[in-house]
């Protein structure tokens, strides 16, 4: 067994052992940070076979970016976790029988009499300046321009419904408009003049009288 | 020769609607409460220019471009004429509706022809990436579509039910294409047959693949035992949204099961045909029975949609050019009476009244006779009931099926369809015979009224002289 | 020697997972989205071996946009589940009973 093959089974069963911890744990915070480190030995399992563009994305746009908005959702909900204690193990047979199916399923068709190394052997590994960025790219902006544009409309669709489904202006929000504050002129909007004649002078005001007053301001 | 200047215009119709939801999404930021007239008129003006442009570009032959990733065929023409055609429906028919409940702004129309571009993504993909990508569009809009309504909680419990169900048949179908990929070596629809041509049944890296992508397709199309997130779906859903999706999607739906397991699988044939089989009976025996039971309009109409999935299976199952351009007549005749339907239901809830149950159909007639009528009419037609354009497209799809040697399985969907037709017929009595609380006259806008009025012909005229419609179906199947 | 057998292997068992997860989490709305980033990873793990063993890069393209698909379905799922939240105070599975037939 290579070094390679060692790599591999490590990444693969820790990968393997937080995708279990993802769907058994019953704080969502708990299970996003198992995601994570899903994310994180899948992408070195990509690493292993030469897909570096990809790893690095998975890391740095999965991680970096989905799963943090998944932990900030998670936080703003302020969701009761005591209160999801029960009721796990009703369905627990049920999900063990659907993984037990699809297994024996899928070990017969993915199996080594399929897919082992006879039938696809490993291909030769590639040139010292072989760049998986580059090739990807190249194929991305010609090759696939029409589904690149596709990706960009989804965005942007995203963009429209997260805001059409979250944002709402509360009439109680207090904010300031700086467009406003930068468009006031000293003239009539922030200072006045007002013309009125002098006053005389006011009588003086007896000692208990005055602290009287001051008390009423405190 | 990856890109060519020629190939923008081949996609010029998905360039104009880009556009147009583009302008609206910009025009809407200046536009106060009272102008927003002006993002319906610019998206009915888009609408129609691509109408415009995928009848001019339309001819006979087929072309292919961005690499194999992109087709354009008169299959595909008609399917994205349709498509634009009930979009346009859809806007007329839910004005009133959403502009009563304070929906009616930007992001509606954004949406609603996003959605409409995904589906002309799907309808002309000839490859599986452009098709997810075009499945994914419309449904990342439909999604907060349903959930339109903010405020409404029916309706985000159905935009999540929706949503992790269609999440999970998506990542079925993607599950399923990554194993044709795998045993195949490509996913252009051109390649895959290729391969599959050549390999068939031997394959049984295909054949698991196979399963997957019919999963996430049945998923998509709502086929019983993939239909739970229907019925809540249409029932939380405002019904402009319902309306549009009951009708429009279910034309990419096809369009994607056709380019699929025809223009890619055709060679597996037998294999899907026999799944498709026992989703098709499934679907009409439980669509048409539980439907009976159901007292909320929506959910009925949602029971009856899976009951009629259940023929469009029926016709593509017979795996003959005949059976093929059968299903295709149902379904886009099915799109028209759902639109029609939906239309009339949209159409008269104002002034407070939201249509939820059966109840509230009671006197129609009363109040609005024309209306009534087209609904009775859109009734009759999903029954079966001749000279509505439904019997005849029934017709065409149990005659595929007898003449592929199934006489069983045509005798079992009619049976069932009689059994269906109890409730629709249960709708028109409410319609005719009985009282309403409130008698006053509904006042409906004159454009909707010619809509609808449209709708209803077609339905009519369509059963009466079915020969042209028929004739572009065969001919789509006939290369 | 790595086989592709053990790749497809190690995508099978994780989309069992995920598929179970959905089935298995009665309680938790968020968890559920997890399952289907989980989901979409496994067919991302079958696209990338694939296209390392065929020698072709369109399986890594392939990956490239059902990343930034997925991205887009976290961000409305998120969405929808903010909204459902506001009106009900509870991201409980069995607690979703309004639409019912």
């Amino acid at each position: 067994m290579g070094f390679e093959k060692f790599l591999f089974f490590l990444f693969a069963i820790i990968t393997l052992f937080s995708a279990g911890m993802v769907v058994t744990r019953r704080n969502p915070v708990h299970a996003a940070l198992y995601l994570v480190l899903t994310f994180v030995a899948t992408a070195a399992l990509w690493l292993l076979i030469e897909a570096e563009f990809l790893g690095i994305v998975l890391v740095l746009v999965y991680v970096g970016a989905v799963m943090v908005l998944f932990l900030f959702v998670v936080m703003m909900l302020d969701i009761d976790v005591a209160a999801m204690r029960a009721q796990f193990i009703r369905y627990l047979p049920l999900g063990l029988l659907i993984v037990g199916l699809m297994m024996f399923n899928m070990i017969l068709v993915l199996g080594p009499g399929h897919f082992g190394l006879e039938h696809f052997a490993k291909p030769a590994a590639a040139a010292l300046d072989y760049s998986n960025t580059e090739v990807l790219g190249r194929e991305l902006y010609t090759t696939y321009l029409y589904q690149f544009e596709i990706a960009a409309v989804i965005l942007l669709v995203a963009i429209v419904a997260a805001i059409r489904l979250t944002l709402r202006r509360r009439p109680e929000t207090k904010y300031l408009d700086p467009s406003a504050q930068v468009r006031v002129r000293k003239g009539p909007d922030r200072l006045r003049i007002v013309k009125m004649p002098t006053e005389p002078v006011p009588a003086p005001v007896s000692q208990a009288a005055a602290g009287g007053k001051n008390g009423d301001d405190q | 020769m990856p890109f060519e200047t020629a190939f923008l215009a081949t996609v010029l119709p998905e360039l104009i609607l880009l556009a147009t939801a583009c302008a609206v999404l910009v025009l809407d930021l200046y536009l106060n409460d009272e102008q927003r007239g002006w993002n319906h008129n610019l998206a009915i003006l888009g609408l129609a220019a691509t109408l415009g442009t995928v009848g001019l570009l339309s001819n006979n032959g087929v072309t292919i471009a961005f690499s194999g990733s992109f087709i354009r065929d008169p299959f595909g023409d008609l399917l994205k004429g349709i498509i634009l055609i009930l979009t346009i429906f859809t806007f007329v028919y839910s004005r009133d509706y959403m502009r009563e409940r304070g929906l009616w702004v930007g992001e509606y129309h954004v949406l609603v022809l996003f959605a409409t571009l995904g589906m002309l993504i799907m309808v002309s993909a000839h490859s599986f990436l452009t098709l997810y990508l075009g499945l994914e569009l419309l449904a990342l809009c439909l999604y907060p579509l349903v959930a339109f309504d903010r405020d409404s909680k029916p309706g985000a419990e159905a935009a999540m039910k929706y949503f992790v169900l269609g999440a999970l048949g998506s990542g079925m179908l993607l599950y399923g294409i990554s194993m044709l990929y795998g045993a195949t070596g490509s996913f252009g629809f051109a390649d895959v047959a290729e391969v599959v041509n050549a390999e068939g049944l031997e394959n049984k890296i295909l054949v698991f693949g196979l399963v997957f992508v019919l999963i996430g397709v049945a998923f998509k199309f709502g086929a019983v035992p993939f239909h739970m997130w229907l019925p809540d779906v249409y029932q939380g859903a405002p019904m402009p949204v319902v309306l549009f999706l009951a009708s429009a999607p279910k034309i990419a739906a096809f369009a994607m099961a056709t380019r699929i397991l025809i223009d890619s699988l055709g060679a597996l044939q037998a294999d899907w045909g026999e799944i498709l089989m026992i989703l098709a009976i499934l679907s009409i025996g439980l669509g048409n029975v539980v439907a009976i039971a159901q007292t909320n309009i929506k959910r009925m109409l949602a029971y009856s949609t899976i009951s009629h999935v259940g023929f469009i299976f029926l016709g593509l199952l017979a795996g003959t050019q005949e059976g093929y351009a059968a299903a295709m007549f149902y379904t886009v005749v099915y799109a028209l009476m759902a639109a029609g339907a939906f239309g009339v239901l949209a159409m008269i809830s104002i002034n407070g009244l939201e249509v939820e149950q059966l109840d509230d159909l009671k006197g129609l007639n009363d109040r609005d006779a024309w209306l009534a009528a087209m609904l009775a009419l859109m009734m009759f037609s999903m029954a079966g009931v001749p000279p509505a354009v439904g019997f005849f497209a029934k017709l065409l799809v149990l005659d595929a099926v007898v003449s592929v040697g199934l006489t069983w399985l045509a005798v079992v969907a009619v049976v069932f369809s009689i059994i269906g037709a109890f409730y629709y017929l249960r709708v028109i009595k409410l319609l005719y015979f009985d009282k309403a609380a409130d008698s006053t006259p509904l006042r409906l806008a004159g454009d909707a009224k010619i809509a609808i009025t449209v709708n209803g012909l077609a339905v009519l005229l369509l059963g009466i002289f079915p020969a042209s419609l028929l004739g572009i179906c065969n001919a789509a199947f006939s290369g | 020697m790595i086989a592709l057998s053990d790749y497809l292997l190690l995508a099978g068992l994780m989309f069992a997972i995920a598929v179970a997860g959905i089935f298995i989490n009665r309680k938790n709305v968020i968890i559920l989205l997890m399952c289907i980033e989980l989901m979409l990873l496994a067919v991302n793990i079958n696209f990338v071996a694939f296209s390392h063993f065929l020698g072709d890069t369109a399986g890594q393209v392939f990956v490239f946009f059902i990343l930034t698909v997925a991205a887009a379905e976290a961000a409305i799922g998120l969405a929808i589940l903010v909204i459902l939240f506001r009106g009900r105070q509870t991201i409980n599975v069995d607690e979703l009973d309004l639409l019912k037939g």
